[in-house]
């Protein structure tokens, strides 16, 4: 079979692994942020959502003032907004944390389509000039390394951040004692407020600090890898995010080796000229991955143990 | 009195909801410079047919609002049946593509039957596929513990894919270069009320109307629910499980087998809204259902209508007005329809958040409201928790 043997050429090409790691950053902002709010026990299936609203605003900040580091930073906020109107609903009014989730991604694909009517009339948003996007950068040294130094270090500049984050993540998660506060919130809110942390506090920060990480991940769809909005543009990255971060068992590393995956499935499909089956039946594989994952191949997952709560002081 | 004070009550939460929607609507409206009486009263008038600026045929304006309105009632009951087993199915969606996929399939691979004979298969057949698709979150829930709010979702993303497979170079293509399927015979469509010839009927074409007898399916539907729900054993046992799964489990429930069939009827109810749509509207797959949302609107359906039949209906018509209406509002105010989903999401929040409750709270002859969720709602608690520990059987 000479297309399988193209096929595992193609796995050993630099170009491939550096597409791959692309893609996976764009999954992982948000799955990383949703490690981080499902560890602090608020269910968030709205990355989605908070992705999309975060390119939106960042295509629009960047139009307006020609400067991608400003647009990146209002996606962030964007993004947390969005974040901080599901953490009101679902800690402040004890929401159902799955609705308001919902709620979130259909107020963002309405929202930005109805603001670009709004702002840009019918027609097209525009584009992102080519100097205002998120730049690409070689780091120095490291780039001549074979093959390693096309793949990691020959990168755009959010990808190094997002793999600062992910160690960042990591070890403020399980190694300092924001990270066992924001676990003890997750696993026995009732506990962790016996103990003098507030509950409250946590939960709102570990949900805007999703939204900020989706925000930014939008930037880097739009801004960065695209330089346009269009409606929809996220097209289920948010949800795939989610799968990963169940793959990953709720942990960051698990949730990047996910991403990885899903990530590389893209890549081969865009980076091959062998594989003729129809692009949209390989679209689904992340997602059927993803059911026999949870059909239980890798063994059962275990998420904190009070995800989906609403927290009621005083209460058992 | 009482029943009328309770009836009052009862309506309080929906009612105050979408009150709720519109004000902040119009909030974001003002906010970003348009203009909200514009924008609603556009809404009113290709959602009822009154108060029409650009001479609108009333009567149409309230057929499309039917039209809208019917796949919303099926979709609602596939949503609010699991609610009462204690199961979120965000997968109407999948589940009414799937059904919509499996109807064109039938009624293109055998469009030269009659219509007695393939009328029931192209429905039925959307109902087995949409049951299908339902079931996989069912049976991995029931066996494996995985969160069906999860797989519903990689279930809708699946069956998107494979509509866009199979109408862009897929077997159902209508030909090269299109993204639409070949239409069904003649045989599986539904009937519209209005005969399709150019007599006039209220001032336009009577074929203009499209409106169609999947209505009654979808009435005879959230009846059918209503009774399956209040007057069958099965029904009293999928809300036992909902009520609590260790009580239903100690009357001798099966958990598990509940929560199979609950799943593999809500999805029959999708999958027949899928069906219905084709049969009664499109006639072929098209590219429209890329951006479908029947399955998520259905979800504002189901918690307007507070999980009842009547509810439901009740929800959908405004729902299919806001749909029909949109279409109005962008073309006549220059405001995006999208504003309904807007609408949509605002509601949402209020019911999941109980916004009323709380203000009822602050009135000084208002009733504290119950911290716990309104019964119709599954409780968030353990939604991904549940994915540890499937409910055991007993041995």
């Amino acid at each position: 079979m000479t297309a399988i043997g193209d096929v595992l050429h193609l796995l050993i090409t630099a170009n491939l692994w550096q597409a791959t790691l692309t893609a996976a950053v764009l999954l992982l902002l948000p799955a990383l942020g949703g490690v981080i709010s499902e560890r602090s026990g608020v269910v968030n299936i709205a990355m989605e959502g908070m992705m999309l609203t975060g390119a939106f605003f960042g295509v629009v900040a960047d139009l307006a003032w020609h400067n991608p580091w400003l647009a990146t930073l209002v996606a962030m906020v964007a993004g947390g907004l969005m974040a901080l109107i599901h953490a009101v609903v679902s800690i402040r009014f004890r929401a159902d944390q799955i609705v308001s989730g919902i709620a979130i991604n259909i107020f963002a694909a309405g929202l930005t389509v109805f603001l670009v009517n709004r702002i840009y009339g019918l027609q097209d948003v525009g584009h992102v000039g080519q100097s205002e996007l998120l730049p690409n950068f070689n780091v120095p040294v490291l780039d001549q390394i074979p093959f390693i130094g096309q793949v990691v270090f020959q990168q755009n500049v959010i990808v190094y951040i997002a793999l600062i984050l992910l160690v960042l993540v990591h070890v403020v998660l399980f190694r300092t004692r924001l990270g066992l506060r924001i676990r003890a919130v997750g696993e026995h809110p009732q506990a962790a407020d016996t103990a003098g942390i507030n509950v409250y506090a946590i939960r709102y920060g570990a949900v805007i600090t999703s939204g900020l990480l989706s925000g930014l991940s939008g930037a880097f769809l739009a801004i960065g890898i695209s330089n346009t909005f269009v409606p929809n543009m996220t097209d289920g990255r948010g949800y795939i995010a989610l799968a990963a971060m169940i793959f990953g068992k709720w942990t960051p590393f698990g949730a990047f080796v996910a991403c990885v995956i899903f990530g590389l499935g893209e890549a081969i499909y865009a980076n091959n000229s062998i594989i003729h089956i129809s692009q949209y039946l390989l679209s689904m594989l992340p997602y059927i991955i993803t059911l026999v994952v949870l059909a239980g191949l890798v063994g059962r997952s275990n998420p904190p143990a009070a995800d989906g709560l609403p927290y009621v002081p005083g209460s058992e | 009195m009482r029943i009328a004070r309770r009836v009052a009550g009862g309506l309080a939460m929906p009612l105050g909801s979408v009150l709720f929607a519109f004000i902040a609507g119009a909030i974001i409206l003002l906010v970003t410079g348009a203009n909200p009486l514009d924008a609603y009263g556009g809404l009113l008038c290709g959602g009822l047919g009154v108060a029409c600026s650009q001479g609108e045929n009333p009567a149409l304006q309230i057929s499309n609002t039917i039209v809208f309105t019917i796949p919303l009632i099926t979709a609602g009951v596939a949503v609010a049946l699991p609610f009462r087993a204690g199961l979120f199915n965000i997968g109407v969606e999948g589940q009414f593509l799937a059904g919509a996929m499996a109807c064109t399939a039938i009624g293109i691979k055998f469009s030269s039957l009659p219509g007695p004979v393939l009328l029931p298969m192209v429905l039925i057949g959307g109902m087995v596929a949409g049951s299908l698709w339902a079931g996989v979150a069912g049976v991995l829930k029931a066996t494996t513990g995985a969160h069906e709010v999860v797989t519903t979702i990689m279930m809708n993303y699946i069956a998107q894919w494979l509509l866009r497979y199979l109408i862009i170079g897929g077997p159902l293509q209508l030909g090269p270069g299109t993204s639409r399927s070949l239409p069904i015979g003649a045989g599986a469509q539904l009937a519209t009320f209005l005969p399709a010839t150019n007599a006039l009927f209220l001032g336009l074409p009577s074929s203009v109307y499209r409106v169609h007898t999947g209505l009654l399916l979808a009435l005879v539907a959230a009846a059918v629910f209503a009774f399956f729900l209040w007057r069958t054993s099965l029904g009293y046992e999928i809300r036992a499980v909902g009520q609590s799964q260790r009580a239903a489990r100690y009357a001798g429930v099966s958990v598990r087998r509940t929560i199979i069939v609950t799943m593999l009827i809500a999805g029959a109810f999708s999958g027949l809204t899928g069906a219905i749509q084709i049969a009664g509207i499109d006639h072929s797959l098209t590219d429209i259902f890329f951006s479908d949302t029947t399955g998520f609107d259905a979800i504002a359906v189901a918690l307007l209508g507070l999980g009842s039949s009547v509810g439901i209906v009740l929800a959908s018509l405004l729902f299919g007005a806001l749909h029909s209406g949109g279409a109005v509002m962008q073309a006549d105010a220059g405001i995006s329809s999208n504003l309904v989903l807007v609408v949509q999401a605002l509601i949402l929040f209020s019911i999941a958040a109980n916004f009323i409750g709380a203000i009822r709270q602050k009135l000084p002859f208002g009733r504290p409201p119950s911290t716990a969720l309104p019964p119709e709602l599954p409780p968030a608690a353990g939604l991904m928790t549940e994915a540890a520990a499937p409910p055991p059987e007993p041995a």
